[in-house]
């Protein structure tokens, strides 16, 4: 149900991906994201369109940490960090981390390989059903990612994924 | 610099019609060029040509020495001397030489304005920024003369190497010829040689008594379009400051 | 570090002067990474803050090629600490080049597809420009065509932004077309009128396009003007 990738960078890392959905505790959950005590991202799913997004923010949120330079205090907030068009870090937090009457949530673990113990204890935490990750794009709000990463009709010819995509990896620069 | 083309002009049609002898106008650059394959013995290298009046990088291709880059606004001799008028360096022997020495001693490297597009580079933007720039920080101690000397000429001369390897990478070449008289600094020279070493490419440079303008390299440049059947008519024979290197049929080279 | 470790792995698919591109996978996609390595004929100081800035306008002129509504590559991530940018690999395309020399030795419907070529790319240069993009290294090589998504018709793609900067002036944008011209001339020859159907598309479609046409004239003739005592 879950989907794990390695990271070609960073060989010992892999990064999981569950996603569910008729969660009832997300209250609870954000809680304890804000208290650091789930080692994993709760996003928002409705926010992205594709598991895509989430490996590359993972990537270049471990990319930051190895190099020092993270922009928030932890790889977890990093990873939601790096989901955002914009450098604030707050705005961030608020429109891809979970929020507390979310309904469903992607969770993204970056663990090392032969982990899979992680992986049960955090899905356990969650009051919800899993589903295959394959169901990723049913949750996806496009309308709402085109206006938040104010993607234009020309640029969204080519693709909304691309554009967002296009976005996180370059918003250093722009 | 028309009045004294205009006088080697007369004195030269003079003496061929005196004495029965061909004449031949010699186009400038191609002159430094000759006398750089002759004395190097380099076979088909990229050409940097770097003196008070020009910039260029040139390479051999069907009969025409073309021109592949250059300076867009001013030569970097040029930009070398003004900068040594604006700090006050002596002219004696040369600016460009008191720059180079001076440059040796220099320990801090100051940012300057850094300007290449695509084959071409500009010089007028940091000639300019250090002209303001200079005297003030001179003045406030940021740093030496030696300093500024040996940041222009680090980064000036990065640029034209940088111009001379695209050129490279482009013909696929693997020799360089470094000619006019800035071809004389010795730093631009290692630079240019650290760029070849990286390639597999050589280095080819003259000594001071070619690399500056000098009237064997005429004789030379005319003596091979002599030797390939071309001659320049009395009619013809007019000067021009606007000539050229790929204006010239290169006849001798095929 | 990591990615200099990946590059020691992955299959390198040509070196230029400006630096090397890689092809490898990451996450899961096929993926072309170029890097920029450290010059040592340039003062270190130098170099790092060249290469720093030459890396940072590649990926801001793709990303505002994008926003016009371009094909480029899609930037996935950059390691600025060793230069390095990771872009989508172009796949099921062909070069401009290939398609011109190709279409040139079939003549059946050939004219008609260059010509509709000429007005694409026309009409792409013309909004990149508009976008004060200027590509630096426009060749019939560093531009694919590919069947696009939705439809079947030809997509054009640009690639290789490793020269490109950010320019209002009309010069630049002259001599970014100057610089394509002499391309596809030495490249392509005997196709002037060919050139000049693209200029024609590039001046109907671009707002700016007149003062860019008159630069491109001048950078033609300029050569022949400057002086050259000394």
């Amino acid at each position: 149900m879950h989907f794990t990738q390695k990271l070609e960078l960073f060989p010992e890392q892999h990064v999981t991906q569950m996603l569910f959905k008729d969660v009832n505790n997300a209250a609870e959950l954000r809680q304890d994201a804000v208290e650091g005590n789930i080692h994993a991202a709760l996003i928002n799913p409705t926010m992205l369109l594709s598991p895509f997004q989430a490996l590359l923010a993972a990537n270049k949120a471990i990319h930051s940490q190895s190099i020092g330079k993270m922009k928030t205090r932890s790889l977890n907030s990093e990873i939601i960090f790096n989901l955002s068009p914009t450098n604030n870090i707050s705005e961030a937090f608020k429109r891809f981390g979970i929020s507390h009457q979310d309904r469903s949530l992607l969770v993204v673990v970056v663990h090392s390989r032969d982990d899979s113990e992680v992986l049960s204890h955090i899905a356990i935490r969650v009051d919800g059903q899993e589903v295959p990750v394959e169901e990723f794009s049913s949750f996806s709000d496009p309308a709402k990612i085109r206006k938040l990463y104010k993607v234009s009709p020309q640029e969204e010819s080519g693709g909304l994924l691309d554009a967002v995509v296009c976005r996180m990896a370059t918003k250093d620069v722009m | 610099m028309g009045a004294p083309l205009v006088t080697v002009a007369i004195v030269a049609r003079t003496v061929a019609q005196l004495w029965g002898k061909p004449l031949l106008g010699v186009n400038h650059c191609i002159g430094h060029i000759e006398m750089g394959r002759l004395i190097t013995k380099a076979n088909n290298p990229t050409v940097l040509y770097v003196s008070g009046g020009n910039t260029q990088v040139i390479a051999y291709s069907q009969r025409r020495y073309r021109i592949f880059g250059e300076t867009i606004d001013i030569a970097v001799g040029n930009c070398l001397d003004r900068f040594a008028r604006v700090i006050k360096i002596s002219n004696d022997p040369s600016p460009g030489y008191n720059i180079e020495q001076l440059a040796k001693r220099g320990k801090r490297y100051v940012e300057l304005p850094y300007t290449v597009k695509g084959m071409d580079v500009s010089f007028s933007g940091i000639l300019s920024y250090i002209e303001e720039a200079a005297n003030k920080m001179l003045s406030a101690d940021q740093c030496t003369p030696e300093d500024l000397c040996f940041s222009l000429q680090e980064t000036v001369f990065a640029m034209l190497v940088e111009i001379t390897e695209r050129a490279m990478a482009h013909c696929g070449s693997q020799e360089v010829l470094i000619v006019g008289g800035v071809g004389c600094n010795l730093r631009l020279q290692e630079m240019m040689g650290v760029m070849c070493q990286e390639r597999g490419a050589k280095l080819f440079a003259t000594n001071e008594r070619f690399c500056i303008d000098n009237g064997a390299m005429i004789a030379q440049a005319g003596w091979e379009m002599f030797r390939s059947g071309q001659v320049t008519q009395l009619e013809d024979s007019w000067i021009t400051q606007r000539y050229r290197t790929d204006e010239v049929e290169v006849t001798w080279r095929d | 570090m990591a990615t200099l470790q990946l590059l020691r792995g992955a299959e390198m698919l040509k070196q230029g002067a400006e630096g090397r591109v890689y092809r490898a996978e990451f996450l899961g996609k096929p993926a072309v990474i170029k890097q920029r390595f450290p010059k040592r004929y340039r003062h270190p100081e130098l170099d790092e803050k060249l290469t720093h800035r030459r890396t940072m306008q590649e990926v801001r002129s793709i990303a505002r090629c994008r926003r016009a509504g371009i094909s480029t590559p899609v930037v996935y991530f950059v390691d600025y600490s060793c230069s390095c940018i990771f872009l989508e690999e172009i796949v099921d395309s062909q070069t401009v080049r290939d398609f011109i020399a190709s279409a040139r030795r079939s003549s059946s419907r050939s004219d008609q597809e260059l010509q509709r070529l000429a007005e694409l790319t026309g009409r792409i240069l013309a909004k990149m420009h508009d976008e004060d993009v200027i590509h630096g290294d426009l060749t019939t090589s560093n531009m694919l065509l590919r069947r696009s998504a939705d439809s079947s018709e030809l997509e054009l793609v640009l690639i290789d932004f490793g020269l490109s900067y950010i320019s209002a002036l009309a010069e630049d944008k002259g001599v970014d077309l100057y610089v394509l011209e002499k391309a596809f001339l030495s490249t392509h020859p005997n196709t002037e009128p060919l050139f000049q159907q693209l200029l024609g598309s590039y001046s109907a479609s671009s707002k700016k396009s007149s003062a860019v046409i008159k630069k491109l004239e001048e950078v033609r003739l300029r050569g022949r003007k400057r002086s050259m005592v000394g």
